[in-house]
């Protein structure tokens, strides 16, 4: 397939086209909403969480909700006009908002009775998508590579994170609830990589500006939220201890086409 | 009255269809002018997320609450979407997420620029801009409750008109939510009342007349509020409207509809 500069992977027309085994539709039909009965809060009253594991849960809650903070930036450039795109974005803000609405449960289920959820303004970078969103533009087309291989780091590193919370508090409840999260994100993985891998290797433009985006993304996604002492906090006390999960995740993404030795975890957690 | 956002994101759903009997449409089907109007109200719906990005580039997704019922609105909007999708496809009008694509693409330039005009000017302009997505947003969704129910009478089609009642009741839910933050936001703002009033006047236009081809939404506003009963509906509309804080007297939907040859 010829590679056009402007257009890339858009004008295939008829042809191949990204992610074709994932049916959006079915996806969106058959979306996980709230996970609150499920989710035995009253077991945590005998079984508390222990602190630094609430702690890393309200961190995880506050990235999970800043979904309309990242489909900001991306709903300003070409990728809002992939209607495939958006109807799967807008089911994943949905499954996002439950994880978080969860994870707001059991931090509140370990407070005293009354206590008010967290609802303060979210803390956000306005004036970069006015410059973001010029740019973007002018790029077009290959910005959706970028988006599509960040959600796709950005999963693979969440998902780390979740599966060693739960190893390293043990508590059983929350290994259960982890484990209903991590089917959820399984699914938004899978269509996330599959687009990413296809649209860089179609387009060396994509590839190259992937690269330079990655490196440049405070992670995981939604950072920007919290100041940088509380995801260095985060990042240190989930991998610390466990520097082969890290490599793990950077040797997957060795594997996005033109995105290797890019080692983005490894810097990110400071190891 | 407050806006409960617990209790509606816990009842948000997408909207069933699946219980009502489509093989109606086979014996009895839809002419043609209402299926050209429910491909209207189909594309539209899917492009709510088109709206979605103009709203995020302003603070208004900072707020908790505001953040929780887009991600849900977006989602209804959605399945509207699908549920007149699949009206359309029993009467062989096919919708494929490509199609709606090409529409997007058509927009061009203009539309690449319009969220920095906005985020330049909500930024400005802070915590007031957000009043005036909240009315925009009311005034949207008061004309969705109004065309749905209209079609649903006008057509007098059981499945169709079931089917479109059910549509219009969650958009009633969005109006409720738009109208107690504008209502309660203009209230609090002398600012926010001068620049809704500013907006209104000057931007606002028929639900899709930024997306849609001309004649598609003159076809759409005539089919569903020629006439007199229509003009009533319009005038409805604007009362509405015009009851919020700062901005009595305002008529920016009978002097849109007129734009198009309505309520001429």
């Amino acid at each position: 397939m010829p590679e056009q500069p402007e257009a890339s992977v858009e004008t295939a027309g008829g042809g191949a086209f990204p992610a074709p085994h994932f049916d959006v539709r079915d996806f969106a039909r058959t979306a996980a909403g709230s996970h609150r009965e499920r989710l035995g809060l009253e077991s945590y009253r005998s079984a508390r969480l222990t602190d630094d594991t609430l702690r890393a849960l309200r961190y995880l809650q506050i990235i999970e909700r800043a979904t309309m903070t990242h489909l900001r930036s991306v709903l300003v450039t070409a990728t809002h006009k992939d209607a495939r795109i958006t109807a799967f974005l807008v089911t994943w803000a949905y499954e996002k908002y439950w994880i978080a609405d969860a994870l707001e449960q059991i931090i509140l289920a370990h407070q005293p009775e009354g206590a008010e959820a967290d609802r303060s303004p979210f803390i956000t970078p306005v004036e970069r998508t006015i410059r973001e969103s010029i740019v973007a533009n002018i790029i077009g087309v290959p910005m959706i590579a970028v988006h599509m291989a960040l959600g796709t780091v950005d999963e693979w590193l969440t998902q780390a994170a979740y599966r060693r919370l739960a190893d390293l508090d043990g508590n059983p409840q929350l290994a259960q609830t982890i484990a209903e999260f991590l089917e959820v994100k399984e699914r938004q993985l899978d269509f996330f990589e599959a687009q990413a891998r296809f649209r860089l290797t179609e387009s060396p433009r994509a590839r190259s500006l992937t690269r330079k985006r990655l490196a440049r993304t405070p992670w995981p996604i939604g950072a920007k939220a919290e100041p940088d002492s509380e995801t260095r906090w985060f990042l240190t006390h989930l991998f610390s201890g466990a520097p082969e999960v890290v490599d793990e995740i950077d040797a997957r993404v060795d594997t996005l086409p033109g995105q290797s030795g890019l080692r983005l975890i490894r810097k990110a957690a400071r190891l | 009255m407050a806006f409960d956002i617990d209790k509606y994101t816990a009842t948000s759903v997408s909207v069933a269809w699946q219980d009502l009997d489509f093989d109606e449409f086979e014996s009895n089907p839809l002419p043609e002018s209402t299926l050209r109007s429910l491909r209207y109200m189909c594309d539209i719906e899917y492009h709510t997320v088109c709206y979605l990005r103009d709203l995020l580039v302003t603070p208004s997704h900072k707020e908790a609450d505001v953040s929780a019922f887009m991600t849900m609105w977006n989602r209804e909007e959605f399945w509207h979407g699908e549920a007149l999708a699949a009206v359309l496809g029993k009467h062989g009008v096919v919708v494929d997420f490509d199609q709606l694509k090409a529409t997007r693409l058509k927009l061009g330039w203009k539309d690449r620029l319009d969220p920095i005009k906005q985020s330049l000017l909500g930024n400005i302009v802070g915590k007031d801009f957000i009043a005036v997505h909240m009315i925009w947003g009311a005034a949207n969704e008061w004309s969705a409750v109004a065309a749905y129910n209209r079609l649903a009478d006008l057509e007098g089609h059981p499945v169709l008109a079931e089917l479109l009642r059910r549509i219009a009741k969650q958009e009633a839910r969005h109006v409720a939510f738009y109208a107690t933050q504008a209502r309660e936001r203009l209230a609090k703002s002398k600012k926010a009342q001068v620049l809704a009033r500013f907006a209104l006047k000057n931007a606002w236009g028929p639900v899709g007349s930024s997306v849609m081809e001309p004649e598609e939404v003159t076809h759409v506003m005539g089919h569903l509020f020629a006439g007199d009963e229509g003009l009533r509906e319009i005038r409805k509309l604007d009362e509405h409207i015009s009851r919020m804080p700062g901005l009595e007297g305002l008529t920016i939907v009978e002097t849109s509809m007129k734009k198009y040859g309505v309520a001429a």
